[in-house]
This record gives C-alpha cells, structure tokens and sequence, in this order.
C-alpha cells in the first residue's frame, strides 16, 4: 500500500496531526481527519443521484418529459378549440402555464417515494451512504435538493417546448426554473413523509391515486378553481400544487396581489415543516 | 480518555423496546490488532458494531462511555467515519452504476481530488483482486467479488480502523481465504480491525482477541488459542453412533461429557483415556480430534437454537 501513499498524501487533510499517525504505526500514510463541511457532503450526494440518474437518462427522463407535451397536444389543441378562452387567455396558454410544474411534481413525487423507499429498504444504499462520513440529515437533505433539480430541469424542458411552439413568451415565465425547483422540493418533502408512514411500497398507491393525481385537476392545472363550487374552496387551498400554480399563473400575466405572496410563503414554508417532519420519522427508519 | 486503544467502550446497552440487544458490554481494542467479536444470530453483534458508528443509538445510561481514536459516536458520528472504514453485512452497491462509478461515489463522500481519488481506486481493484472487472457493472458480479468491491469501498479513505460485519458470510472458500489475507495484510500495515463472523475458523485466523457474545451478554474474551486453553479441554471424542456409548460408560465416568440424541462428546486433555475408548469403536462410530473453537463456542452459547436463532 506504500506505493500509493505519496499519491494519496496530496489533499488530504491531517486534522488530528501526530498522535493517529502513531496509531496507525510506521505504515501510516495520509488519514482524512477531518470530514468534508457540510455543503461538500450535500454536493456529493446530489452528485451521486445526478450519476445513478443519468445513467439511465432516456429511460428515466424521456417519459416525465415526453407526458406534459402529449397533455398540452392532446387536451390544449384538441380539447382547447372548443375552450376556446379560459380565465382571460387561450385555453393552451392557460394550460401550459400549469403545466410548466406538473412534471416537477411528479417527478419529485416519485423520486422520494417509490425512489426514496427503494433505496432505504431494497438496495440498502443508505447504509452504504452512512457509512461515509454523512449524517442522516445530509443524506436527505442532499436528496431535497436533488429532488428540486429534477423538478428545474422538467420544468426548463417544458419550457423551451412552450418557447419554441409559440404557445408562452419566455419573458413572462421567466421564473418557472425557480418555481419548477420549489416544487420539486415541495413535492420531495411529501414524499418523504409518507415514504416514512408507509408499511410496504404499495401503499404509494395512495399518495399517487388519492393525492398525486386528483391535485393535477383539483389545483388550477386544467380549469380555474373558481369553477368549482365554493365549498371546495378550503380543500384546494391545502393542495400543495395549487399554490406554485397560482403563483406562476400570477407572474405570467403580471396580475400579482397579497394571494400570491401567500403561495410563495405556502411553498416555502410547506417544504420546510413537511421536509422537517418527514426526515425526522426518516431518521429512525435509518438509525437504530 | 483512554488514548492507548483505538477503541475504547465500556457499559454499552442497547435495549428494542423490551429486548435488551447489548447488555452491558465493555471491550477496548488496542491499535494494529485484530478483534473479533462471536455470537448466533441475535446475540447483539451487529448493534454493538453499529452503535461505534452513530447507525444506532445506544440506550443513554450514565456508565456508558466509548471512544474510537478519542471521538465519542454519541457526538462525533462524522469523525469516526471519516476514520473508519465500514463493512456493513448486506451488500448495498448501487447495482445501476459499475464497479468504478461505486468507487467514485464514494470517493466523493469523502471529498477526494478527484486525482487522487483515481489513483486510490486503481491501487485498491488491485488490491482486492478487481481489476478485470473495473468497468463491469455490479448486477454481472458474483456474492465474493461484491464483497470485495464493498470491502475496496470501505479502504477507499485509508482507514485507521475497518470495521466488518460477517465479512465472508456466504461466501466460497477461496474468497474467504483471499479476504482474510487482505486483513492480515491490513492489519500489519497498522490498521485496527474489528468484525463479526460466525466462523470460528475466521476468528482463530485472524483475530488477536475474540469477544464471544450471547443474547446481548459478554460471554467470554480473550486470545483465541488462550480461551481453548483455559476454558476446555484439549482434545475430544466425538461419538456418532449413540449406541456405542454403553460401551465406553465405564471407561469414560468422570470425563466432561455431553450428549444429544445424535451424538455424544467426550472432553478431556488426557488423550490416551480417549484413544483407549477410540480403540474400542468400529470404524466410523466416531472421531476422535482436538477441541477447536466451535467446541468452545457451542459450550459457551448453548447447542440449542434459541429463539432469536
């Protein structure tokens, strides 16, 4: 092992000078002392999902990518000649603005569900993580994070087909990428929490039929909330999706008022208190 | 501080709701040794490993107290990681990626240069006998190569202490052997080493000291060839055909003996008493041997499973 030694030496960090040295005996070469900081150890394990993911990119990607065009051809062309206006716009334009964050939040969704499970209970590889220099919190958070990057990039590839169609000017969805993130992290923060009820991956069923898709009509997405009746007012405030829906509608036509400050403050704090609470039950599934 | 010793615990306990898993445990192991830690299924040796490295938390009782290289895992799970390498007993590799890209990972876990990093991964597929396979993915690998590559993984940071649990369960005999030269190797490079195993054969090979627990409980520890000395008699008379034992009841009283319905042990470091008695069996009612350390095991857990088993 010497003959690596001198290689190995470069960048590492001896925290803990001599006395481990001495541990070690006269073989010792260098020993990481002292663990990365914080915002290296999230980067890594963002990086080893961008590395798990992309591996299968076309297989992975193309699908989430590919399900929000097929809905704005199929509903907003077909559908939307007989739509005609919708909430002041065209029917595609109302419904491609909706869309921009729907794949964030299946993506998302699935990511720290059936994805999420898979690795804590299947594949095992968070015990492969934790043996690294990582804390339950940064092997999670880093997932958030991650989470919120597929929600970006979906909500970006959305965007440069609305863009290239002619259906949404780019300048006024200009901060979909920031919303399509949020999302991405809001519907991750979900997902860890029921990842952290359920009992065995078929319980996703729920989330997905019960919660996932009736929020892709009930949120704003298809038509305005102000078709429904007002009774269902307070449920589809609660929905999570209906707040960065809004939020985005009201960037993109330049309408904003208080409701939309409430989204943002929705949002944020939604992903904050969620996430918290479903890395917390987490964390015991994790640690002993 | 207990700064001669690697590792350092003293009244640990780790109770599952009722169930006590470790029961007051204590141990130190002293730095560039081998200490191996024995028990069945169920005897807590997976808990108490897991506790050094923060995977589970140790039931808060004021006695306790443990240290690895000075850092208490209660408080400095993140050091002792960065110290330690960690085998855990179920294979997790990310079976999407190759046997390379595992490394990779891991190597930025560790905020490797990414150089460096290259280097490390070379030399250590060298090492465990993994070159070849550097591009394979880990779905093409046998049991014993994903071993070796979680055990590459495990050394990627150069650790000051491996730990390993059941290294070579399930594995074929020529991967158990390989693996065992490389932590015999490791440990005269100066790395201190702690695992679990239920080979008796891989704790007598490689381990300095051998802790045997048993329902969470410290049974007995010390040297391997030190523990048979003291704690059984040197050879024994292993009598299949339970038939014969009439036959040697006479010649045999006194001797330390014990009996299933399948088979019959007759213990004593008096070797001619023993021959004496082989001589009077037909070939194949019996053998006579020296006591090993499955003899000092069972003796020291009990031959019947337990409910844990």
């Amino acid at each position: 092992m010497s003959s690596s030694s001198q290689n190995h030496t470069e960048g590492c960090v001896d925290g803990l000078g001599n006395p481990l040295a001495k541990l070690r005996g006269a073989a010792a070469h260098c020993i990481v002392g002292r663990p990365p900081r914080r915002a290296r150890r999230l980067y890594a394990i963002w990086l080893r999902h961008v590395r798990v993911y992309s591996k299968n990119l076309i297989s992975n990607a193309l699908p989430p990518f590919l399900e929000p065009i097929i809905f704005l051809v199929g509903i907003g062309l077909g559908l939307g000649r007989y739509v005609g206006m919708m909430d002041g716009v065209p029917y595609i334009q109302f419904l491609a603005t909706g869309l921009l964050v729907t794949a964030a939040m299946f993506t998302a969704a699935f990511e720290c569900s059936f994805g999420t499970y898979i690795r804590l209970e299947f594949d095992k590889v968070y015990d492969g993580m934790l043996a690294a220099p990582m804390s339950v919190h940064d092997l999670l958070v880093g997932e958030l994070l991650w989470a919120g990057t597929k929600g970006f990039f979906f909500t970006v590839s959305v965007m440069i087909v609305t863009t290239v169609a002619g259906i949404l000017p780019l300048g006024s969805i200009i901060a979909a990428p920031l919303l399509g993130f949020l999302t991405g992290t809001m519907f991750g923060a979900l997902g860890f929490l029921v990842t952290s009820i359920v009992d065995n991956i078929n319980q996703f069923n729920f989330l997905f039929s019960g919660l996932i898709s009736p929020m892709f009509f009930f949120a704003g997405v298809v038509f305005p909330l102000e078709n429904l009746p007002p009774v269902t007012r307070p449920i589809t405030e609660i929905l999570p999706l209906t707040h960065p829906v809004r939020l985005l509608r009201g960037l993109a036509t330049g309408n904003l008022g208080w409701i939309h400050l409430f989204d943002a403050v929705y949002l944020v704090l939604f992903t904050i208190l969620v996430g918290a609470w479903g890395i917390h039950r987490l964390k015991r599934k994790l640690v002993d | 501080m207990n700064s001669s010793s690697a590792l350092f615990v003293s009244h640990l306990f780790k109770s599952y709701g009722t169930l006590r898993a470790v029961n007051d445990i204590s141990f130190s192991v002293p730095p560039s040794t081998c200490f191996g830690v024995l028990g069945p299924n169920g005897a807590g040796k997976t808990t108490m490993m897991k506790t050094l490295y923060g995977k589970a938390e140790p039931d808060a009782h004021p006695d306790t107290h443990m240290e690895v290289f000075g850092f208490d895992p209660r408080r400095d799970q993140l050091r002792i990681k960065t110290l330690c390498g960690i085998v855990p007993q179920e294979d997790n590799l990310d079976v999407e990626l190759n046997v390379e890209q595992n490394l990779r990972i891991f190597a930025d876990f560790y905020a490797m240069p990414r150089k460096a990093a290259g280097e490390r991964i070379a030399y250590l597929l060298d090492f465990m006998e993994l070159g070849e396979k550097r591009t394979a993915r880990v779905r093409e690998l046998s049991g014993g190569m994903k071993r070796r590559l979680i055990i590459a993984r495990a050394l990627l940071n150069d650790p000051a202490l491996l730990i390993l649990d059941e290294p070579t369960t399930g594995l074929d005999p020529q991967v158990r052997q390989l693996i065992w030269d490389k932590l015999r190797s490791l440990k005269r490079e100066g790395v201190t080493i702690l695992l679990t195993t239920h080979y008796m054969e891989e704790a007598f090979q490689i381990a300095d000291t051998i802790l045997i627990m048993d329902k969470g409980n410290r049974i007995m520890e010390g040297n391997p060839r030190r523990l048979l000395e003291e704690h059984l008699e040197r050879n024994v008379l292993e009598l299949m055909n339970v038939s014969r034992a009439e036959r040697l009841a006479q010649l045999l009283d006194g001797v330390h003996t014990e009996a299933s319905a399948e088979r019959v042990l007759y213990f004593s470091s008096d070797l001619a008493v023993l021959q004496e008695a082989a001589a009077r069996l037909d070939p194949g009612d019996g053998v006579l041997r020296q006591t090993n350390l499955e003899d000092l095991f069972l003796r020291a857990t009990g031959r019947r499973l337990n409910e844990l088993q």
